[in-house]
Order: C-alpha cells, then sequence, then structure tokens
C-alpha cells in the first residue's frame, strides 16, 4: 500500500502539523469567537422571549379570569336590577288597581247615596203635595158641602190619580 | 489495462525541500492540506463574521457545525469540556474537509494517509494523557483499574485496560485511514469496471459508483463525527477520571 511507504511521512507530518496549527490559530482567532458569541446571544434571545411570551400568557390568563368574573358579576347585577324592576312594576300594577278598584267604589257609593237622597227627597215632595192636593180637596168638600160618601169618592179618586202619576 | 485501484494513493515529490535535513518536499497531499485549511478557514471566518440575529445560509452552514461539536463537548464532557472546543472543533473541520474535498475527482483524500490520521490521534492521545497526569497525578495510573473492579481481579483488569488503552489511538488512527481508503478503492474498483464493461455491460457497476459515491459522502461526515466524539470522550475520561458517568468505547 503507497501508504506505508515512509518516504513522505516526514513532510506530510510536518506540513499537517503546521496546517492544523494555522487553521486552529485562524480559527480561534477569527472564527469561533464570533459564531459561539451568535449562537449564545441567539440563546439568550430565544430564552427572553420565550420567558417574555409565558409572561404574557399568564398576564392575558389572569385579565381573563379577572373579565369573566366581571362580566359574572355584571351578569348577576343586570339580573337583580331586572328582578328588582319586575318587582316593582308589579307592585306599581298591583297598587294601580287597589286604587283604582278603592276609587270606582267610592264613586259607586257617592252615586248610591245621591241617589237614594233624591229618592227620598222625591217621596217627600210627593207627601208634601198630596197633602196639599188633599187640603184642596177638603177645602172643595167644605165649599160644596158634601156627603160622606162624596168625601169617600173625592179622596180615592185624587190618591189613584197620585199614585198613578207617581207610578209613572 | 487500467491502472491499480491503490495508484491513487500514490505521491510523487513536485517541489523537493529540506529544511535542515528533514525532508518537507510538497507533494499532491501538501497542497490539498493547504486547499483544506485555506477553505475551512475562509468559510469559518467569513460565516463567523456575519453575526447577525437571523443567519444567512453561510453563516447557518457555519453555526449548525459550531453548534453541533458545542453540543458534542457539552454531552460527552460537559461545561468544563469547552475549552477544548476550539482544538476539537479545528480537528472536526479539517477532517470533514479532508474528506468531503477528497471526494472531488482528480483530488487528493489527505485523510487517506495514515500517517496523517495517526499525527492527529497521537496528538488526540498524548493530549488525554498530558491532561491526566496533569490534573490527577500519578492517580490518573488509576484508568487502568475501571472503578468497582473487586481485588483479585485487579491483576487480570491491568493488562486488558492497558491493552485497551493502548489500542485508543491506533483504533482512532485506522479508523479514519481505512475508511477512507476503503472508500477511495472501492470507488476506483467499481469505476474501473465501468471503463472496462464498456456500453453494454457498463452500466451496472456505474450504478454502483454513484451510489457508493452518496454512501461515502455519508461517511465523510460520520467519520469526522466518530474522530471527534471519541477524542471528546478520551478527553472526557482523563478529565474526569472515573467521573460522574462510564463513557461506552
Amino acid at each position: 500500500m503507497p501508504q506505508f511507504e515512509s518516504d513522505f511521512f516526514s513532510s506530510l507530518i510536518f506540513w499537517e502539523v503546521l496546517s492544523f496549527a494555522i487553521l486552529l490559530f485562524v480559527l480561534y482567532k477569527y472564527a469561533f469567537p464570533g459564531i459561539l458569541s451568535v449562537l449564545e446571544e441567539r440563546e439568550k434571545k430565544i430564552k427572553d422571549s420565550l420567558d417574555q411570551a409565558e409572561h404574557h400568557r399568564s398576564e392575558a390568563e389572569r385579565k381573563l379570569k379577572e373579565y369573566e368574573a366581571k362580566l359574572n358579576s355584571a351578569a348577576k347585577e343586570a339580573e337583580g336590577i331586572l328582578a328588582a324592576a319586575k318587582e316593582r312594576a308589579q307592585r306599581l300594577m298591583e297598587e294601580n288597581e287597589q286604587r283604582l278598584t278603592a276609587e270606582a267604589e267610592r264613586i259607586k257609593g257617592d252615586a248610591t247615596r245621591e241617589i237614594d237622597q233624591e229618592r227620598r227627597k222625591a217621596i217627600q215632595d210627593i207627601r208634601a203635595q198630596t197633602t196639599e192636593l188633599a187640603l184642596m180637596v177638603g177645602e172643595k168638600v167644605v165649599q160644596r158641602s158634601l156627603t160622606e160618601a162624596d168625601h169617600r169618592k173625592f179622596a180615592d179618586e185624587a190618591l189613584e190619580a197620585l199614585s198613578k202619576s207617581y207610578q209613572r | 489495462m487500467e491502472e491499480s485501484p491503490l495508484h491513487q494513493f500514490e505521491l510523487q515529490t513536485w517541489i523537493p525541500i529540506s529544511l535542515g535535513g528533514l525532508d518537507i518536499s510538497i507533494n499532491k497531499a501538501v497542497v490539498f492540506m493547504w486547499v483544506v485549511v485555506f477553505l475551512a478557514a475562509v468559510l469559518m471566518v467569513v460565516a463567523g463574521s456575519a453575526r447577525k440575529l437571523i443567519p444567512g445560509k453561510l453563516q447557518s452552514l457555519a453555526e449548525m457545525m459550531v453548534d453541533f461539536i458545542r453540543s458534542m463537548i457539552m454531552d460527552t464532557m460537559g461545561k468544563d469540556g469547552m475549552r477544548f472546543f476550539p482544538l476539537i472543533a479545528t480537528l472536526f473541520l479539517f477532517i470533514l474537509f479532508s474528506n468531503l474535498i477528497g471526494l472531488i475527482p482528480g483530488s487528493y483524500t489527505v485523510t487517506s494517509q495514515v500517517i496523517v490520521t495517526a499525527v492527529f490521534s497521537c496528538l488526540v492521545y498524548g493530549l488525554s494523557l498530558v491532561i491526566g497526569f496533569w490534573l490527577h497525578g500519578i492517580k490518573f495510573l488509576g484508568i487502568l483499574i475501571p472503578p468497582g473492579t473487586p481485588g483479585w481481579l485487579v491483576p487480570l483488569m491491568i493488562p486488558i485496560e492497558l491493552i485497551s488503552q493502548l489500542a485508543r489511538p491506533i483504533s482512532l488512527a485506522v479508523r479514519l485511514f481505512a475508511n477512507m481508503t476503503a472508500g477511495h478503492v472501492m470507488l476506483a474498483v467499481l469505476f474501473g469496471l465501468t471503463i472496462g464493461g464498456g456500453l453494454l455491460i457498463g452500466w451496472l457497476p456505474f450504478a454502483f459508483t454513484v451510489a457508493i459515491y452518496g454512501l461515502e459522502f455519508g461517511i465523510a461526515f460520520i467519520q469526522a463525527y466518530i474522530f471527534s466524539i471519541l477524542t471528546c470522550v478520551y478527553l472526557g475520561d482523563a478529565f474526569h477520571l472515573h467521573g460522574h458517568d462510564e463513557h461506552a468505547h
């Protein structure tokens, strides 16, 4: 095998060591620090971004819970308000009804009383007129000196006429 | 009629240079080492200078590789291992670019030279020994006795672990070299058959050539990965010495 011929060993070893040393030096000096620092920087940046994202997420979650709680309480409050309003409306309605019923009752009572009064007054009027008529009849009878039968007849006629006019 | 499938690994001296008696002549493999170094350096430096938060394609590619190696080190060695990042990353990139550039027809696969992979594996293993003795002193020899070994087994375990330790640099070097060599030999053989087979039958080995070429592409990545992760494991062993967890060998 040509690789085991030692003629070239010395030059290969020499140049290999030299070129490896040069490469090591160049990379050590000019390549690795830059690349490694970029990698570390990027790692840090990614880590920071992830941390920040996590932070934002938890913050958002917290806010969401807060809003949900607020929403819940608002809904409850609205429900309460609605119920109160309903109750109030019901109460007002009942009150109104009661008031109107009472009013109607009162008006009815007044009217009945008035009618009653009127009737009584009318009856009194009638009585008065009847008496007057009786007096008138009496006068006529006295002037013409009528018999007992005539008296009775006139009185009956007068009463009948009166009751007729009253019935009408 | 066709050339040997091993011919592609042969080297010729292009420019003979001698440094105090040491032969450091330029040949094809050396030139491709330069190409590897040049391309890897340009890609990484250009991509690394972008430094945008939202990366472009090139920056993404470079960052992907860097991040890949970084997580590999973190997984095997922990945060302490990051001090070896430049070494391991450079090793990974050198091997990856060698493997990939070697797949371009007419180029040369630097990592198919056993001496090249041996130098890397000796570097890695030597470094692991240095770190081990540096951090733990003579107690580092305890790596030869796995934790929980009963006393009477110790005389048996020491030679076994010694062999396993010595096998590390050899297997590390041979694995990469053999994979690269075998892949290219296979491609050469299949393509030789394509040429030899002519139009009538040649399409069959050609289809295999294409398929194997695709496979080799994956192997280029996998071998670079294996070499770097084993580097992490060996260095991690030396670093932690029976540390938190046992690594699979």
